[in-house]
């Protein structure tokens, strides 16, 4: 376009703004985690080296890691299905009056965790109920939003006739469901999923609160780690492993989606 | 569900009820599951703040979680509107900004779309870390701009929290960035180029084709952002002052207390936290609903 090339040097300036304040609170940890020392308020570290590395396997981040992956896990697996469904009935308009379900599905945004958790905690401690089941309860109820309205707005793009068509042509209701609709809507669908799964991997304070520090999360161990020891290597290293796993997850998606849609075109 | 959509006689009125039969049907699950959570919890927390589930004694209804610490309880909520105000507005135009480049500048903005879905998925607990060690008085801000440890602000732990509206601020103007980004995406490039052809400048495309657009996601997103920080407690709870705390740091200090009294002052804070999202979300229905964001 003619227009842009008159701004280019401004819009350059705000890219390369936009692109520091994106990554600048997340320096600091690269730093720190590969440094072994690093005292006073030198510039650079005086030595680099794994220390960190070594002290986040010692404070086990490998089991905690897996612990977070399970509650993710855990987290998706309630909440996808039951956005799907929900999703579909309010993508397709097949509720005659959407706005009840709707305001209850949208609820546990405006909800604060730590109060929801913090009133489950006294009602579990009564019933018996094991920590972990009211965890990822907790946490499949606020993932669901996440889940209903991305999928509310992958069925918005379908074609709910396409379902209809597979079963003139003799599939069943459920075949078309499988075969027809779930296909076209991948990308909401691990959209959905990777939200959900997210809630459950990044969680805090639910985990904190009703788990009593008992159930040993990743962020579990970065917040002890962060709050106390002043030990910044260790943070640093345990914060980057807790965010490594889903970036590389998006980036082998995105890279398969990308391969997808190539192959598709040629 | 209809089984035999064609072969069957049935009226098309009848073929609606069944389909929403089958609506009720898909959305029950997750509104009853929803229903079921934050009744109960949001239930045991009101009883519990009126004195009515103690931990240990008789049940008695007395306003005395809300009355005790009615001071504290005013300065986390002021602190509490303040932090999250300040985020808000911050995320919504840094949002705004970061999805305006990547709508406008089409090719060459990857980078800044790769890292605005990075840091959506970093938790923030780790942007609290690592904006803990870039502010705070030996942090790399610090160490790298040669102010001197001793006249550095305080931008940790302070008297403002500083830390704490930027930690939020960040991680939340990516997320309004995609939702903004994901509303606007191809109308934009449509609309803008007939606002081109019939001859308006740049600044003018902004102001009367992206923003207009823009308006309902860029609403609904910062509404959520609001709610959030209001509700969020690790970033205040690693970034933050002892006191003034915010209102989910204090509600977690007083439920950990070791004397059980303390906990109808922690479930009266949580009221108060849950009562102001509530109050927020409802003031800005009617806002939404104008721009369409209900839509």
């Amino acid at each position: 376009m003619r227009w842009r090339t008159a701004h280019q040097p401004r819009l350059t300036v705000i890219r390369a703004l936009l692109v520091f304040w994106l990554v600048v609170p997340l320096t600091p940890l690269v730093l720190w985690a590969g440094a072994s020392r690093w005292s006073g308020t030198v510039r650079l570290p005086q030595d680099f080296g794994f220390r960190g590395w070594q002290e986040a396997l010692d404070a086990g981040v490998i089991a905690a890691l897996v612990r977070s992956g399970l509650l993710g896990v855990a987290v998706a697996l309630i909440a996808t299905p039951l956005g799907v469904m929900a999703g579909r009935a309010l993508g397709w308009r097949l509720l005659r009056r959407p706005a009840l379900p709707s305001v209850v599905l949208l609820a546990p945004v405006v909800l604060a965790p730590f109060a929801v958790a913090m009133g489950l905690d006294v009602v579990i401690l009564r019933l018996g109920i094991p920590g972990e089941i009211a965890v990822v309860l907790v946490l499949s109820v606020f993932a669901l939003p996440y889940t209903t309205f991305t999928m509310r707005a992958t069925y918005l793009g379908l074609d709910p006739d396409l379902e209809e068509q597979a079963r003139v042509l003799g599939a069943s209701t459920r075949q078309a469901r499988r075969r027809v609709t779930l296909p076209a809507a991948t990308t909401g669908l691990a959209t959905a999923t990777g939200l959900a799964f997210l809630v459950g991997w990044s969680d805090y304070a639910v985990t904190l609160l009703i788990g009593g520090g008992q159930i040993v999360t990743a962020p579990m161990l970065i917040g002890s780690a962060a709050a106390g020891s002043g030990n910044d290597a260790l943070s640093s290293t345990l914060a980057i492993s807790a965010s490594l796993p889903p970036l590389v997850a998006l980036a082998v998606f995105t890279y398969a989606a990308s391969r997808r849609r190539t192959a598709a075109h040629s | 569900m209809t089984q035999h959509p064609t072969s069957s006689p049935r009226s098309r009125g009848d073929r609606r009820a069944t389909r929403q039969l089958g609506g009720a049907r898909l959305v029950a699950p997750a509104v009853l599951l929803i229903l079921a959570v934050t009744g109960t919890a949001l239930g045991a927390v009101v009883a519990t703040s009126l004195g009515l589930l103690p931990l240990v004694g008789q049940p008695r209804l007395n306003i005395d979680g809300f009355t005790t610490l009615a001071g504290d309880l005013r300065a986390a909520t002021q602190e509490s509107l303040l932090t999250a105000t300040t985020a808000t507005l911050l995320a919504a135009a840094i949002g705004l900004a970061i999805a305006t480049i990547v709508v406008r500048a089409g090719g060459g903005v990857r980078l800044v779309i790769g890292l605005t879905v990075a840091v959506m998925t970093v938790p923030h607990l780790v942007g609290a870390a690592g904006t803990g060690l870039l502010l705070s008085d030996v942090g790399l801000a610090q160490r790298w701009s040669g102010i001197s440890a001793a006249s550095w602000p305080e931008l940790v732990g302070g008297r403002w929290p500083w830390a704490t509206v930027l930690e939020l601020a960040w991680k939340e103007s990516a997320f309004v960035a995609l939702v903004v980004f994901a509303s606007v995406g191809r109308h934009y490039a449509d609309l803008r180029e007939v606002a081109a052809v019939l001859g308006a400048a740049p600044r003018a495309q902004w102001r009367r084709v992206l923003l207009p657009l823009a308006a309902p996601a860029l609403a609904s997103s910062s509404l959520i952002v609001f709610v959030y920080s209001l509700g969020t407690y690790e970033v205040a709870r690693l970034l933050g002052r002892a006191y003034p705390e915010p209102l989910p740091v204090m509600a977690y200090r007083l439920f950990t207390d070791i004397d059980v009294a303390a906990r109808p002052q922690a479930a009266a804070t949580a009221v108060v936290a849950t009562g102001l999202a509530l109050l927020a979300a409802v003031m800005a229905l009617p806002l939404l609903r104008r721009l369409g964001a209900d839509r």
